[in-house]
């Protein structure tokens, strides 16, 4: 066995070991259900007051900047990302972190397994209650508010995730293996994703912002992601109206995964020096 | 010719106390703090197939010791090679040729079960796929959880754990094993059962270094011990040996009363004057009117009714004697005229 296929194992069996964790507190679940249905049904109801009920003067208005008057679809594919990116900013540092704490950690640095599966393997293991919660989504969206997708622009859309995935990976690694060194990023975190709520257009389109804070929008992975879902779903762009986009995405992903290997090296060095590792 | 299991040279660590603020940082204050040795300039070769022992008190460097043997602390200065490799330059080899216990029970996970836990940690220790059950179930047979090894191990008691935690150190199959404070907490029993674990790894051919503040553990299950105080090994040889430097067949531990009554006290230095007559004072130590004392001596039966006539002369009483054979302890004592606990 190659070093690489040793490592891919241990990986896989470090995202399994971290689902096995989730499925022995079952009523986590219930949190699967809740949040994805109660967090944007709020803002779809909020901007539907404003708009006067559908009034068609608003819907006008709100299609001029947001290129859709599907309202709750837009909405709902805005929570949809931050409840992803949520759960990327928080998941993989949280495992590190529950690791450091509870004193696993030094153990797994024990092994020659590659340090970078602690970095990479939680964020694989979030990744079905993500599909779950697009799911719940998209059921919700169906039932409640009569939002009907047509199945090929669910296709594309799970294409534009489906490439987008690496990058925002890649943004969970960079938090995670700011653990190593710093211990409790939660602040850190908190305020980043209020900073990704605010510039990738989760519940608003990006036309709202100020001109300079479109242009910061641009260089974060997320506005991309959920604006081509919603072309795909709602504007009919199609994939090849994306593909730009798309290529960038993956572009990012590798800036971004390289960053977050060498900031994890040089945290993981730094914590080896001064002991950190398995610090409270 | 075989390399030693374990060879380090000036090994020191260096750390800092108290903190520097990034306000501090920004104005460019000077770096005010403290740098502490931990481990202070440590030369250790441990030969193969020997249990070897760490043998000190709580912040003496044997756990940073250790942690810098497994590559998890980079040292500030020196060299360790483990089993031939240079653990600085190949950190990696080292680590998928160790086995290592070094937090015990907190380094599992509660909310699986033993052989899941075990075949996580296997998957990470690059065991082979075909080979992982029959290695998970010799690790669990070799220290008796076969039986439980499909339970949580939040339902383990504390000395299972440790148990299972040593399992997993053998899954790499490993030629040497460190232990740090293996037995810390358990009860008597379950200690027991653990050094009787380590023992059946030193009968498979394996090296093991452990550390310890247990003096009997020390005595019983290690080959060769270091002595370690303050970050520097101050003595290192077999436990016989070590005991043969204190020079003397018993040690008595005698608690003596300076204050009787309305009496004036008694003078603590003409007490312990009138004793280094008769014996070795090794340590004393007062606290309120009483004076504890630990002397070494050729003949308790000979030293007995001395000290009671050195006590009585200079107006002190004898409250308790106890007459014990010679330990580790009284090693440490006589090195750094300090108990193991202080």
């Amino acid at each position: 066995m190659t070093l690489l296929a040793a490592d891919a194992r241990a990986f896989v069996a470090a995202a399994r070991k971290e689902l096995r964790i989730w499925r022995r507190y079952p009523l986590f679940i219930l949190s699967l259900l809740f949040w994805p249905i109660v967090l944007p049904a709020t803002w779809v109801l909020m901007g539907q007051a404003y708009s006067g009920g559908g009034n068609s003067r608003a819907l006008a208005a709100f299609a001029e900047r947001a290129g859709t008057t599907e309202v709750a679809g837009f909405v709902f594919v805005g929570y949809a990302m931050y409840m992803w990116l949520s759960n990327l900013l928080w998941g993989p540092g949280t495992a590190l972190r529950t690791e450091q704490i509870r004193g696993s950690l030094e153990a797994v640095f024990l092994t020659p397994t590659s340090r970078l599966v602690a970095l990479f393997a939680p964020p694989v293991s979030h990744l079905p209650f993500s599909i779950a919660n697009f799911v719940v989504m998209g059921a919700v969206l169906w039932l409640a508010f009569g939002v009907v997708l047509p199945l090929g622009a669910i296709l594309e859309a799970i294409v534009v995730i489906a490439v987008g995935i690496p990058s925002m990976y890649a943004i969970g690694s960079l938090f995670a293996a700011s653990v190593l060194r710093f211990g409790e990023v939660g602040p850190i975190v908190q305020l980043v994703r209020g900073m990704f709520v605010l510039a990738c257009g989760i519940t608003f389109p990006i036309a709202m912002l100020p001109g300079w804070a479109q242009v910061g929008a641009a260089l974060l992975p997320p506005t991309y992601i959920v604006d081509d879902i919603r072309s795909v779903l709602f504007r009919g762009a199609g994939l090849g109206g994306v593909a730009i986009d798309l290529a960038l995405l993956v572009a990012f992903a590798a800036l971004i995964a390289v960053v977050a290997v060498w900031v994890f090296r040089v945290l993981e060095r730094s914590a080896r020096r001064r002991g950190t590792l398995g610090s409270y | 010719m075989i390399a030693p299991a374990v060879d380090a040279r000036g090994l020191v660590k260096v750390f800092e106390r108290g903190r520097r603020t990034v306000w501090q940082r920004l104005r460019g204050e000077p770096d005010r703090r403290e740098r502490f040795h931990a481990v202070d300039g440590i030369d250790l070769t441990v030969e193969r197939g020997e249990i070897f022992g760490l043998l000190g008190p709580n912040g003496a460097g044997k756990t940073t010791t250790m942690k810098m043997l497994a590559t998890l602390l980079i040292p500030t200065d020196g060299t360790i090679d483990v089993l031939g490799i240079d653990v600085l330059a190949r950190p990696r080899e080292v680590r998928a040729r160790l086995g290592a216990m070094l937090s015990g029970e907190r380094s599992l996970y509660w909310k699986l079960t033993g052989r899941e836990n075990l075949e996580y940690f296997a998957a990470l220790y690059h065991v082979p796929a075909r080979e992982t059950r029959a290695r998970i179930d010799a690790a669990l047979g070799s220290v008796k959880l076969l039986d439980r090894a499909d339970d949580y191990v939040e339902r383990y008691s504390t000395g299972m754990r440790q148990r299972l935690a040593l399992a997993r150190a053998l899954l790499p199959d490993p030629p040497l094993i460190i232990l740090d404070e293996p037995t810390v907490g358990l009860d008597p029993q379950a200690a027991r059962d653990l050094r009787d674990r380590v023992r059946e790894l030193r009968s498979q051919g394996r090296t093991v270094l452990l550390t310890t503040h247990y003096m009997d553990e020390a005595d019983q299950l290690c080959d060769r011990v270091a002595i370690i105080d303050h970050g520097r090994i101050v003595a290192l040889d077999t436990p016989a040996a070590l005991k043969r430097t204190i020079r003397a067949e018993e040690v008595v531990h005698l608690e003596i009363g300076l204050v009787d009554g309305s009496a004036a006290p008694a003078d603590e230095g003409a007490v312990l004057e009138r004793l280094g007559r008769a014996a070795t004072v090794a340590r004393s130590e007062r606290h309120n009117g009483t004076l504890a004392v630990t002397a070494h001596c050729s003949s308790a039966r000979d030293f007995v009714p001395a000290a009671f006539d050195a006590a009585r002369s200079a107006g002190a009483t004898i409250r308790h004697v106890e007459v014990v054979p010679v330990t580790l302890e009284d090693v440490f004592i006589s090195l750094t005229g300090r108990a193991l606990r202080e």
